[in-house]
């Protein structure tokens, strides 16, 4: 009946056999092909999120916590009980000199023009030597530092010549003048950045001394009053060696040095007893100038009593902390002294040396610090509107008002919306705390880094950072951290945290879930076990299945028009009474989570099809043959056999639903909310525009937390899709 | 057709099809059958493919309702009730007229509940542990299956498949139980299994079985009817007797051929 097919023989049939296998494995190529490219893209993708949500940043904060302390201390050194102060240093001399109770400080400059008045007190056994100064076992140090700039060793020869001749020449003054020379390693570092600036070419390690005569033109150099002998010796040999240039030397004080050098830039070289601030090295950066640092030498402090005290030549830190404190007598910091009172002879508040001693001696962390100290410290800092806004959300304390007017306080608690600082507990230590760092500290990103750059270009930015923002501090920073997760949206991208937005996606999810698998499944069976084959329902099949490939907008345009707009009493709450109804109107959770309802429940009525299409027909059989309703059997046989399928279609269309931005833009996400979501009535914003708005911020550190909300959106939908699985594959064994 | 099963009691027929036609659609399947059926007997229906015996075996518990093209003409009289008229709910049918089909087919469900969800669903009251035990004992499946009713049924091998089935079908305490083939998936030990257990049956219930084998219907049935189908490829029933009369001195012609393996 058939007829024989003829095969071709010999090497026609080794042909096509071949050419056969061949096309085969060319196939199998090009799959395995695309299956690379494709991971290969994956990965891709990977390495450019990771390489943004985690690097080194440099952070400066606007204001130094040691500042704020330092003026604090002040403070309360001068406003201390028993205490002479006084802007005339003789002055405190004698008094010093006169009271056998006496205790008070002096750069050890000073002390040693009158040392024959005054006795000297080692710290902690150790003496003001060249030595213990250098390796710094003294403890009372501070360095003493010039500024200058590549531009202006390059452009003024008078000002190069001066410093290369300074450098030559300073450790065979400056101990006439009464502080201790600099090391031979920060010496040669000094000259290094010298001979870098100046553009000799010199072998590293190397000097040259440049003889000045002859040398015309002039240069200015001002600031500190500590370094103004030193400075003006430096002057003098420099015209006794025939330096025929005009120089300029102002005694005006490191901060007014400074910024003369950096603001108005009639300096060519500050002197300053302190290292450069952040603030003044922005100015200087704001007007393109990048101070070079060198240190010159070294001052320490002179612990100093009058000769007639008889009771002690040593003091250690912790009693030095306690005189100038709390002590009343002498007793009170060392049971061996007597019970006299303490006389404290003290500089006045605009004496550098305060501040030196201010700082050595009560270097003191901002966290440690008490309740009080750190309000009076924000109070010190912030505005008053700022502070009484910060009062409204959380008091500082339960019996007090700090910002506020308690009249205005009290009438704001008893509006009909009160402010949350009304019932809430007063604020404790940590949270003032933070409250300081985040408004006056303010740590600030100034640079940031990809992880590739840190990992293997550490040495480039380093040194950049070095140069850019010397006060800076260099830290490796994962931008994706606990409280990036648990922290609500804020402007500020070192505080900005995506709680809100996680929030917001899970709720959307929600009802996107609540709303389309009930009615998904329930049209799946609908149409799969009781429609019949009529015109109608051949229409509704083919318009599911074209509505599932509808474009997203269309949906959200939809989802405006019906949810947003008509049913707008419904979707705000109106209607039941709740919900804000005057802000968010119908740009609620539940109008958009029944927006990507409907986007994605052609996706499950499909999916849950095809899954109760696959249940085989000889259970429903089995079924109905025991004497079981349509019903009976599809709800104890067919749905549990078809569920695993429709979970997976499930777990396709929600992933899609939580990476969805297009329809709620449309709908009217919220871009910038600070309130967590807690009904379906709420205004929302979800992780996806989250990432989209930080995407379109200018600030570079936006991108940054994009790439790490793109981390927690990823997590997120695999533990949701895992989730998922695992309820999956329960169904799936048990069947 | 030549018929010579009239000699029973009214008191014994358990169920009638009086001529009755099946359509699918345009097709008839099956054409003018009447044929009435014992109790506490074991009838077979056998002919060759496409012959209409299994249409036949459904229309007598309407399980020919989950073909939508499917049509029923004539009477099936069950108690004498037409059990196709309208009032009639099919489900209250099938709960009486239980069926165990050609491939064992158990829930995907423990042992247990396989056998306990048809009573459940028919509202059973009573003890469902001795339900399940008794419906297991009387599949004679009870030994191979006690120590492990919470496992799946389909941890079962076919033949215990089908018999946990047959248990699941006599659970819900049927009049009638048909069977499709019930062995045709089964290997010949399983088989003879089977046979064994519906001769056991047939003391409590009325069981017509369709079967491909011949040996098997002359070994195990009371009655047999032989299904042919004509030229428009419709079933009709060729013969219908004692099932020694019926191997042993067919009336019919076809008949003879068919049992004597000339066709089919």
């Amino acid at each position: 009946m058939s007829q024989q097919t003829s095969y071709p023989e010999g090497s026609a049939l080794k042909g096509q056999i071949t050419s056969r296998q061949r096309r085969g494995s060319a196939w199998q190529l090009a799959f395995q092909v695309s299956t690379i490219i494709g991971i290969i893209a994956l990965i891709a993708l990977l390495y450019n999120i990771t390489n943004q949500a985690f690097g080194l940043v440099a952070i400066q904060n606007k204001v130094e916590p040691s500042s704020l302390v330092l003026a604090l201390e002040e403070e309360r050194l001068l406003s201390a009980e028993n205490t002479v102060t006084s802007e005339d240093d003789n002055e405190l001399v004698a008094g010093i000199a006169s009271d056998a109770n006496a205790i008070g400080f002096f750069g050890y400059a000073y002390y040693q023009q009158n040392s024959d008045q005054l006795k000297l007190l080692t710290v902690d056994g150790i003496a003001p030597t060249a030595e213990s100064v250098q390796n710094e076992t003294y403890g009372l140090v501070r360095p003493l530092y010039l500024y200058t700039t590549a531009d202006v060793l390059a452009q003024n020869q008078a000002a190069n010549i001066f410093l290369n001749y300074y450098l030559t020449h300073i450790n065979e003054e400056i101990e006439d003048v009464g502080y201790f020379a600099t090391s031979d390693a920060q010496l040669s570092e000094a000259r290094a950045a010298w001979t870098a600036a100046s553009g000799l070419n010199l072998q590293p390690g190397q000097w040259a001394a440049i003889n000045p005569e002859g040398i015309t033109g002039q240069l200015s150099v001002v600031g500190s009053s500590t370094l103004f002998p030193v400075n003006e010796r430096i002057a003098e040999r420099l015209a006794a060696d025939g330096f025929a240039a005009t120089v300029n030397l102002a005694n005006v004080g490191s901060t007014a040095g400074l910024r003369a050098f950096c603001e108005e830039g009639t300096a060519d070289i500050a002197a300053a007893s302190r290292p450069i601030t952040s603030a003044e090295f922005e100015a200087c950066r704001e007007n393109d100038l990048r101070p070079i640092e060198i240190q010159i030498g070294t001052d320490a402090l002179a612990i100093v009593t009058s000769p007639e005290n008889s009771f002690t030549t040593n003091v250690t830190q912790q009693e030095l902390r306690t005189l100038f404190d709390t002590a009343t007598t002498w007793a009170d910091a060392n049971e061996a002294w007597p019970n006299n009172p303490v006389a404290r002879y003290i500089p006045g508040a605009d004496s550098g040396t305060l501040d030196f001693f201010a700082e050595t001696v009560f270097p003191k962390d901002l966290a440690n610090l008490s309740k009080e100290t750190l309000v009076e410290l924000l109070t010190a800092n912030i505005s008053v509107g700022l502070g009484r806004r910060l009062e409204r959300e959380q008091r500082f304390y339960d019996d007090r008002l700090v910002f506020d007017d308690p009249d205005l306080f009290a009438e704001a608690c008893a509006s009909d919306n009160p402010a949350a600082g009304c019932t809430m507990p007063a604020r404790d230590q940590e949270n003032v705390y933070e409250l300081l760092l985040q408004e006056v500290v303010a740590p600030d990103v100034v640079s940031a880094w990809s992880l590739m750059d840190s990992l293997f270009a550490r040495d480039e930015v380093e040194a950049f950072v070095a140069t850019e923002y010397p006060n800076a501090e260099l830290t490796f920073r994962s931008w994706l951290t606990l409280d990036f997760i648990t922290s609500p949206q804020s402007s500020t991208p070192e505080f900005a945290g995506v709680r809100t937005a996680i929030m917001g996606s899970l709720w959307v999810v929600a009802i996107t879930v609540f709303f389309s698998f009930p009615i998904g499944v329930g049209a799946a069976i609908y149409l799969e076990e009781y429609a019949s084959d009529t015109f109608i329902n051949r229409t509704i099949q083919t318009n599911i299945n074209n509505l599932a490939g509808v474009p997203s907008i269309i949906y959200g345009m939809l989802g405006l028009a019906i949810f947003v707009r008509t049913l707008e009493p419904l979707t705000s709450g109106a209607l039941f009474g709740v919900g804000d109804g005057t802000t968010a109107n119908g740009r609620t959770i539940l109008s958009a989570g029944l927006t990507l309802g409907l986007l994605i429940l052609p996706v499950i009525i499909i999916a849950a099809q095809e899954a109760i299409r696959a249940v085989p027909h000889s259970l429903r059989q089995a079924g109905m043959a025991l004497g079981a309703t349509k019903w009976q059997t599809i709800w104890a046989h067919v749905l549990p056999s078809a569920l695993p399928g429709i979970l997976t279609g499930t777990i396709l269309a929600i992933s899609r639903a939580i990476g969805e931005t297009a329809p709620l833009v449309v709908v009217g996400a919220s871009t910038l909310i600070f309130v967590d979501p807690n009904s379906p009535f709420s205004k929302f914003t979800t992780l996806p525009i989250q990432i989209y708005q930080w995407t379109a911020r200018p600030q570079a550190e936006f991108r940054n937390i994009a790439a790490a909300a793109i981390l927690v959106l990823l997590v997120l939908l695999l533990s949701l899709n895992a989730s998922a699985i695992l309820l999956r594959n329960r169904y799936a064994r048990r069947a | 057709m030549t018929s010579t099963v009239t000699g029973f009691a009214n008191g014994n027929l358990a169920v009638e099809a009086r001529n009755m036609h099946v359509y699918y659609g345009p097709f008839r399947a099956v054409k003018d059958v009447s044929l009435k059926i014992k109790t506490h007997a074991i009838t077979a229906f056998i002919g060759p493919s496409g012959c209409g015996k299994s249409t036949v075996l459904r229309s007598f518990n309407r399980m020919n309702d989950l073909v939508a093209t499917a049509r029923v003409e004539g009477e099936i009289l069950y108690h004498g009730n037409n059990i196709y008229s309208n009032d009639v709910d099919p489900v209250e049918i099938r709960r009486r007229i239980g069926m165990v089909f050609q491939k064992p087919n158990p829930f995907p469900k423990t042992i247990y509940e396989n056998v306990a969800w048809g009573a459940r669903i028919n509202s059973y009251k009573g003890d469902m542990d001795e339900l399940v035990e008794s419906s297991l004992r009387q599949a004679a499946l009870w030994n191979e299956v006690k120590d492990k009713l919470q496992e799946s049924g389909y941890s079962l091998s076919g033949g215990q498949q089908q018999r946990l089935c047959i248990a699941r079908t006599i659970a819900v305490k049927p009049d009638i139980i048909l069977m499709d083939e019930p062995t045709s998936a089964l290997d010949p030990v399983a088989t003879l299994r089977i046979e064994e257990l519906i001769q056991e049956l047939k003391k409590n219930y009325t069981i017509i079985i369709v079967t491909h084998n011949m040996q098997q219907a002359a070994r195990a049935s009371d009655f047999t009817a032989f299904y042919n189908m004509d030229e428009d490829r419709a079933g009709y029933l060729v013969e219908y007797s004692g099932t020694n009369e019926l191997f042993t001195n067919p009336k019919n012609e076809l008949t003879e051929q068919y049992i004597t393996g000339r066709f089919g």
